[in-house]
């Protein structure tokens, strides 16, 4: 027989590492004469998108199409300290560090522009690539004409951005000002099938509501929710590690089961975007925060389901069929 | 020993040992990165080429027994400024993320759309069953090949007007 079930879990999580740890990322910007504008960063990007996101991040401050930036990345001679792809961390901090950086340059452009044309900066508009007087806009000189301007002044037109914001560790009764820079909240609603012959479960929907203040890149949001609720899922009910003595029994992928594309659900997804953090434009962390509501949810959706509750993971199909036939003793008895 | 055969259309004689595998030989030989390592026991689906029109896990095969067979891996397929449709797709559905076992999702999509150019979405769900994702969780995946095959239906109605 098959037995629906749906289930609902919400979770909170304070990304970065907070509790005073001195996390910070350094970033920088330099508009070149050969029509490219250089980021340079440290951040790892190991698929999440960091890089599309700061490219996107820097063309919307300095007003200009993100086709011109290339990023020059984690090179140790080239890049300063971003801190690590780890925490959530990365659009907050180096988002903000890059968006620093842009702010400065742009104030650089207008600073130059205002010398350039002898006069003063309310007058001077700034727009797709071109610095020109309001009253004048055929005159122009294109933000690579004033890299080289600016190399004859002997200087370059490059930005570096930091940002350092400041957390506290908790007292002894776990309380302080800010532990975090910011909290992601998530709420994720799973509806699933039960066949209580076999003891499988059926992924049908997953409905999943995130704060995330702005989606920069709102497919890359996506894709977070979307890959960090499978992994969630596959803790949740396949992904078994058996340790004895301090050593994994699982041989490979045969003997420790990952969710594959007949798995999966279906997906909805809600971006709530209430800005309330200092992070860029709002935004705030999405990455491990995905994967943490996927098996309470579930769990409580097989509770939904059958009426059983299970406390430790994965509610394979034997602890199903298994704890069916208990309950099932219990009411004849 | 000596082997011949083609790969992405380009006739390739190798000297082979009996215990090369067909991965490192692609990989190492010629340089064909596209081609990954995960598990190398047949589990994974990152290192899978087309061989002979078959799905093959590249890390299974013994070199010599690629002797005068026709290999396809994703090098073969399109390059960076002519992507193939199936590539496109890929891109515009965000279906990448660290990228690790994309050539062999693109490849397995790619078999799949030969042998049934109009899949159901359960059909490309089983075509991809033998590609594991660690990432993007598969949705985005299974929308891109869903997309490509809307794709090359328009190609292929448009080339035969
Ligand atoms: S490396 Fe060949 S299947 Fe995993
Ligand atoms: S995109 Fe990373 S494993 Fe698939």
């Amino acid at each position: 027989m098959k037995k629906f079930g749906r289930g609902l879990a919400t979770i909170m999580f304070g990304f970065g590492y907070g509790e005073g740890f001195p996390d910070h990322s350094i970033a920088s910007i330099e508009i070149k004469e050969d029509e490219r504008i250089v980021i340079r960063t440290a951040a790892a990007d190991v698929g999440q998108g960091v890089i599309t996101t700061v490219i996107q991040i820097a063309a919307e401050i300095l007003r200009i199409n993100p086709n011109y930036f290339e990023v020059v990345q984690g090179d140790t001679h080239k890049t300063k300290n971003s801190g690590s792809t780890s925490a959530t961390r990365q659009t907050y901090f180096t988002g903000n560090a890059v968006k620093k950086a842009a702010e400065d340059l742009l104030a650089n452009l207008y600073h130059y522009g205002s010398l350039e044309f002898r006069s003063n900066h309310p007058e001077i508009a700034i727009e797709d690539g071109k610095i020109y007087m309001y009253d004048d806009p055929d005159d122009y000189i294109s933000y690579w004409e004033m890299a080289e301007r600016v190399r004859e002044r002997g200087k370059k037109l490059e930005a570096e951005g930091s940002f350092f914001p400041v957390t506290y560790s908790p007292d002894q009764n776990g309380q302080a000002d800010k532990v975090y820079v910011a909290y992601t909240f998530l709420s994720q609603v799973i509806d699933i099938e039960i066949d209580t012959d076999t003891g499988t479960i059926d992924l049908l929907d997953v409905y999943t509501a995130v704060d995330l203040g702005k989606a920069i890149n709102p497919k890359n949001v996506e894709g977070q929710i979307e890959g960090g609720t499978v992994q969630g899922l596959g803790m949740g009910m396949m992904e078994d590690q058996v340790i004895r003595n301090g050593k994994t029994l699982n041989a490979g992928m045969t003997d420790y089961l990952v969710p594959t594309s007949v798995d999966i659900p279906k997906f909805k997804h809600y971006l709530v975007e209430e800005e309330d953090s200092e992070g860029p434009f709002g935004a705030k962390g999405v990455g491990e925060p995905t994967l943490i509501a996927a098996a309470p949810a579930l769990a409580n959706a097989v509770y939904d389901a059958i009426g059983v509750r299970f406390f430790d993971l994965p509610i394979s199909p034997s602890k199903i069929k298994k704890a069916l036939k208990e309950k099932e003793k219990e009411e004849n008895s | 020993m000596q082997i011949t055969f083609t790969v992405n259309g380009e006739e390739r004689e190798l000297e082979v040992t009996p215990y090369t595998r067909l991965l490192d030989l692609l990989r190492e030989d010629l340089g064909l990165t596209g081609v990954k390592e995960g598990c190398g026991k047949g589990e994974c689906g990152a290192c899978t080429v087309i061989m002979n029109g078959e799905l093959t896990a590249s890390c299974l095969v013994p070199a010599p027994q690629a002797d005068q067979a026709e290999i396809l891996t994703v090098e073969g397929l399109g390059t960076r400024d002519d992507l193939h449709p199936i590539q496109e797709s890929f891109v515009e559905a965000g279906a990448v993320q660290c990228g690790y076992c994309i050539p062999g999702m693109i490849l397995a999509g790619k078999r799949l759309l030969d042998e049934n150019p109009e899949p159901t979405e359960k059909e490309v769900r089983y075509g991809l069953s033998g590609n594991i994702c660690r990432c993007t969780g598969y949705a985005k995946i299974i929308d891109a090949v869903m997309l490509a095959a809307d794709k090359l239906a328009v190609e292929g109605s448009d080339s035969s007007d």
